[in-house]
Formats: C-alpha cells, structure tokens, sequence
C-alpha cells in the first residue's frame, strides 16, 4: 500500500516540477512568428503599413496577399475602421487616407487570395501573375478638375439617430470618389473627415455629426467652394414628434 | 528505505516526463500578443520592405525610422541590411532591391549623434 502512496507522491512532484520548468523557467520560445499573432496594436500599426505601401506602389494583388498573411480579418470593414480610429487619434493623415483608399480599392474588387503558405509569398519577385486591376478602375478625380457643390437638401430620416451632415463626392464619370478630404469649421474650431471610410454608405460618401446651435461651414479641402450655414434644422415624425435634421450636399467634379 | 524510494522515483521521473511532453508540445505557452520583432525573416523582410515602398513615395525618413523601431533595439539600417541580404537570396524584383537600397542609403546618411566633428 505504501508504495503506491510514493509512486503517486513521487508522480505528482515530478509532474509539477515538470510543468513548472516547462510553463514558467522554459517555456517554448516563438521567435519566428506570423503577422496575425501580433498585439492589436503592432497589427493596427502592419495593416496602415500595408495601406500605406498600396497607396504609394497601388498594387492591389500585393497588399491582398499581404491582408492574406490575417486569416480573421474583414479588410474593407476592419480598415475603414482603423482609419477612422487614426484620425480620431490625431495621428499620421496620411495613412489614414491610406487605409481608406486601400478598404475603398478591396470593396469595389473583392476577390479573396488564397492565405499565403510559401516563405516570403508577398515578396517573391514577380509578385503576381495575376494582371493588376486596370489603372482606369480606380476612381481618382481627374487632376485639375474642380468638385463643385452640384446639391444641397435638408434631409428628414427617422433612421439616422444623430443629426449628419452627410457628403457625396462622385467624379466626372459620376463614379464615388474616396480618400477626399473635407473640413467643417465652426466658430470654435475644426475637423476634418475623408469620404470612403464607411464603405457600405457608398465609397464617395462621408458624414459629420453636428451640434445643436453650431452654424458650421464646409468644404472640399482642395477647393475654395464654401457651403456655409449648416445648422440643425427640426423635422416632425408621423406622430408630430420632433427629432433633428440633417443636410446632404452633394459634390460633383466638373467634366 | 529501498521500498519507499523505488516508487518514488519512478513516480517522480514518470511525472516529470509526462508534463514535459504535456507542457512543450501537446498544450506550449501560447504567444497571441507578439511584437513585430519575433517575426520570422521573410515577413520581416516584407515589413521592411513595405517600409521602403511607402517612403519611396513619402520621402519621410523620420516616419520610416519609427516604423523600422518596431523590428526591435538594432540600429535601422541593420535590419533594412538584413532584409536586403534576405532579398537578394531570394531573388527579389530590382524594383523591390531599388527600393531597399533606396531605404539603406537614406538611413546611413543620417548623421551619428555624438559624433566628434573634425577641430
């Protein structure tokens, strides 16, 4: 009986001993992990990279197989949500911009690559054989056109919980333009907000949340058209009830 | 004396081996958390890599050292050096290697702080 007690005494020593040198003194080491074991953080910090080598090389084939290497990512979502998480922050415009273009150019092609598997995938020398999306696809605004205000409505939806300014910024071709800039000044401050950034509101659009008694003023930052008196106005529900307004201003690229 | 050590020992030893197999390979630490710097070389290099993309258009070394930071305490033109090393075994694109070297040349032009001028 006795030696059973000290097999099992002996057992559970030896097994916590174990356990203990091989959690805590010498746990398993990865020293050559994969992007998607990243803190939030580091993987909030990789995706604006990846955005940002999109925006300036605009090959979308490598910035999908680069979003590839994080199998539980939404990308179109996901970075439209970071970039508005970026500029709430205050942080680098640029690669908020960048985000947004990037979730803008996955939204309108969302074809979905296949996770990489080889070493260096992304990086291999030809980096894809699959042919880039044509160059005319992307919505750019065709530079030197001016966007003008093209309309201006006062905007009753029960739906919309907060009073908006809601902005729409289609091209020449009538095609949504993302990535655009757009500031809003009042008599105490400013902010600025970019179209693209809520994909399923459209890639063109972009909105801002006003203030009741703020007159605000608004404009493209690239053009000198201010639409200014942008205030909250009351509308009525079907019972008479009153819940606040919204503007939606519409901005169309001269042809 | 005998009696009670035998069992014991082999209590002990089977139970050390058990968790070392439990404890390394059937349930290891899991790393969820990591930081850029335990990245395994070819994602490595790719991180650099979108690094020197993004500042061949931007030309913004400051922006480009902080991100190469990342990669952990060496100096950044070591790591952009070790990912141009990994790129030519690879055969990277010339593009790619422009880019990379684009990179290096820029962060060794920064001059060394502390350096002693000449008098």
């Amino acid at each position: 009986m006795s030696r059973w007690i000290f097999l099992i005494l002996g057992f559970g020593i030896g097994l916590a001993g174990g356990l203990y040198y091989t959690w805590l003194l010498s746990p398993v080491e990865y020293v050559e992990t994969a992007p998607d074991s990243l803190r939030s953080d580091f993987r909030g910090d990789y995706l604006g990279l990846i955005a940002s080598a999109y925006a300036s090389s605009g090959d979308l084939v490598r910035a999908r197989t680069r979003l590839a290497l994080f199998p539980d990512l939404q990308p179109a979502t996901e970075l439209a949500a970071l970039a508005q998480q970026r500029l709430a922050a205050g942080l680098v415009d640029t690669e908020a911009n960048a985000l947004s273009q990037l979730a803008s150019a996955l939204s309108r092609s969302p074809t979905r690559t296949p996770a990489p598997t080889i070493r260096g995938v992304s990086v291999s020398p030809t980096p894809s054989k699959t042919p880039r999306p044509s160059p005319t696809r992307r919505p750019t605004a065709t530079p030197g056109a001016a966007f003008l205000l093209a309309a201006r409505e006062q905007i009753c939806d029960p739906l919309l919980s907060k009073p908006l300014i809601q902005v729409v910024v289609l091209n020449a071709a009538g095609g949504p333009v993302p990535g655009r800039e757009v500031i809003v000044v009042w008599d105490t401050g400013q902010d600025h907000f970019f179209t693209g950034l809520k994909p399923e509101m459209g890639l063109g659009y972009g909105d801002f949340e006003m203030t009741e008694d703020i007159s605000y003023t608004l404009r493209l930052a690239d053009s000198q058209q201010p639409v200014t008196n942008l205030t909250m106005h009351e509308c009525e529900g079907l019972e008479g009830e009153p819940y606040p307004g919204s503007w939606l201003l519409r901005f169309e690229q001269s042809p | 004396m005998q009696n009670r050590l035998t069992p014991l020992i082999i209590g002990l030893v089977s139970g050390l081996l058990i968790a070392v197999v439990y404890g390394w390979l059937i349930r290891p630490v899991e790393y969820i958390d990591t930081s850029p710097d335990s990245l395994r070389i070819d994602f490595r290099t790719d991180y650099v890599l979108m690094v020197a993309e993004s500042y061949s258009a931007d030309k913004d070394l400051t922006l480009a050292q902080v991100r190469i930071a990342a990669l952990g305490p060496q100096a950044p033109d070591d790591y952009v050096t070790q990912a141009i090393d990994y790129a030519l075994e690879q055969s990277f694109s010339p593009a790619d290697l422009g880019r990379l070297n684009a990179l290096a040349i820029a962060l060794r032009d920064i001059p060394q702080p502390g350096g002693i001028g000449p008098p």
